[in-house]
């Protein structure tokens, strides 16, 4: 493939890569979209749900080919101390709302959509470097070929290194980011619907918080795949290097607790993966665009985690697409200068769904606050214990019980400040 | 049904693919590490890349390509690792992330 005449270079064949691509193409742009995996999604990990809003927006009808393994219907919570477990469930009418997914199918699939529309890809290709003209960007390095474009868009996922080398962004720090871990386990689909209490192709998700991270930041997950679990745990990055705990250990943690045993028993571990999760939002970088490219998805901190829904693939593809928009704009123009693209952060502020990432801004702060983890699961499934057992010995009034179990855990004074700031943050 | 036996990591990491890099994609100027107190390298990477065993030793081949390990070398630790993706189609490869 010759790699001249391109108009615009997309790095990294994600969601928010191949979103800006499928958008672009459909317009008729030069696009080549670079991936340096051996084909889209090789590289890619997740928790593993994606919520299917910005995908029918973004396909239409076609949507419904994308490679789902399950729609979510239940959604789950349970606070855990090491042998106890409180738990609540939801179960939505919503039929197609979000679903669960593999992204070396998924991405492939979206890249594939990509190509449909007019976009080309090259895969195992990775770029070293922007072409620069003082600190205008003129395109990309890819080994030995340099591929001049009008435009870059940089989508090449949480180490931001071409928004780092066109000195958008500095060095996340430790606090700024999570390492989640995650096994695949195999397991038959009627052990997984019959376990998780679900309907024949139905899924669910699960979140854990409580003695699975040690007490550190960070909880644990299970999503439903058709014939498989995908069992993980997600641990900040800072809480990890200063408590000394290797990353990797929360996983037996999490597999040994009863509640978890029972999901995944007699299953089988095919895969184990992992992935860096940049926790601080947009404003990881000073801006997301500069003179000749703009930056979207996970290299961007165009993700959501608010503490009960995790969303990062819809994210990517509504900040792809405002990326695209932005450079369709600007093609108009003939302007790709920074002041042309700044029209990108309105977008961002203005999309529907974008601009949960600015409302809950507030959310990375209170999730540090450690008795997240530690106190309030365990005061949680005490209190449960206590109102739940009779023993003969008298009961208290549920009012009663819960002060009993927070006394020297918690000031009441503490608890009412983090109820009361949970309220404003979430 | 049996109980799956308690996995460690090298069992996991068998189960992933990774194609070797003839490029080091990975370089620790070790003698730093020397004077590095807290080491967060140790226990930040998922695929234990880096052991100490009177120095620091590193090994790319398990690398997961996660970049946390030089965030935290350089925020935390010595300052001592260059880090980068591995070239165009090595390195490892997810088929189930």
């Amino acid at each position: 493939m010759s790699l001249e005449g391109f108009e615009v270079a997309v790095v990294g064949a994600g969601p928010a890569g191949s979103a800006a691509a499928i958008t672009l193409a459909r317009e008729g742009v030069q696009v080549l979209l670079v991936e340096r995996g051996t084909f889209p999604g090789s590289k890619n990990v997740f928790g593993g749900r994606i919520y299917s809003y910005a995908l029918k927006k973004l396909l239409g009808d076609s949507w419904k080919d994308a490679p789902v393994e399950r729609f979510v219907r239940k959604e789950g919570i349970t606070f855990m101390t090491s042998d106890n477990a409180f738990s609540f469930e939801f179960e939505s009418k919503d039929a197609e709302g979000s679903f669960t997914a593999k992204r070396a199918k998924f991405d492939k699939w979206l890249a594939e959509e990509a190509e449909k529309a007019g976009a080309s890809l090259i895969t195992e290709s990775r770029v070293d470097d922007l072409i620069m003209d003082g600190s205008r960007v003129r395109g990309i390095v890819a080994g030995q070929d340099k591929i001049p474009t009008d435009v870059v868009i940089a989508c090449d996922g949480t180490t931001t290194g071409l928004a780092r080398r066109a000195g958008l962004a500095s060095m996340l720090e430790p606090s700024q980011i999570s390492m989640g871990v995650k096994d695949v386990i195999e397991l038959p689909s009627e052990k997984i619907e019959e376990r998780l209490g679900l309907e024949p192709g139905q899924g669910a998700a699960h979140v854990f918080i409580g003695a699975c991270s040690g007490g550190l930041r960070g909880g644990g997950f299970l999503y439903t795949n058709q014939d498989s679990l995908a069992l993980g745990m997600v641990v900040g990055g800072d809480d990890v290097s200063s408590q000394k705990t290797q990353s990797y250990s929360f996983m037996e943690k999490l597999r040994e607790h009863p509640k978890v045993q029972r999901f995944i028993k007699g299953g089988k571990t095919v895969e184990y993966d992992a992935h860096m999760i940049p926790e601080a939002g947009p404003k990881m970088l000073s801006r997301p665009y500069t003179d000749g490219m703009v930056v979207a998805g996970d290299a961007a901190g165009h993700l959501l985690n608010n503490g009960y829904t995790f969303r990062g693939v819809d994210m990517a593809i509504q900040a792809g697409v405002a990326a695209a928009q932005t450079v369709l704009e600007a093609r108009k123009k003939k302007d790709y200068s920074a002041n042309s693209l700044k029209v990108f952060e309105r977008k961002l502020h203005e999309d529907p769904a974008l601009k949960d990432m600015y409302t809950f801004h507030r959310v990375p702060a209170y999730l540090r606050n450690r008795r997240l983890y530690t106190v309030y699961p365990e005061l949680v499934c005490s209190a449960a214990e206590a109102v739940y057992r009779v023993d003969g010995t008298g009961k208290r009034k549920i009012s009663r019980e819960v002060r009993l179990q927070a006394k020297g855990r918690v000031s009441i004074f503490t608890l009412i400040r983090d109820l009361i700031r949970g309220a404003r943050t979430f | 049904m049996p109980t799956e036996e308690s996995l460690t990591l090298d069992k996991r990491l068998a189960l992933v693919s990774f194609a070797k890099d003839a490029e080091p994609f990975i370089v620790v100027d070790t003698d730093k590490c020397n004077h590095c107190e807290s080491k967060p390298c140790l226990y930040i990477c998922p695929a234990e890349v880096y052991a100490w065993k009177e120095k620091l030793n590193y090994n790319t081949e398990g690398c997961m390509e996660t970049g946390a390990c030089l965030i935290v070398c350089h925020k935390i630790g010595a300052g001592a690792i260059s880090w980068k993706y591995p070239s165009g189609g090595k390195g490892v490869a997810f088929k189930l992330g």
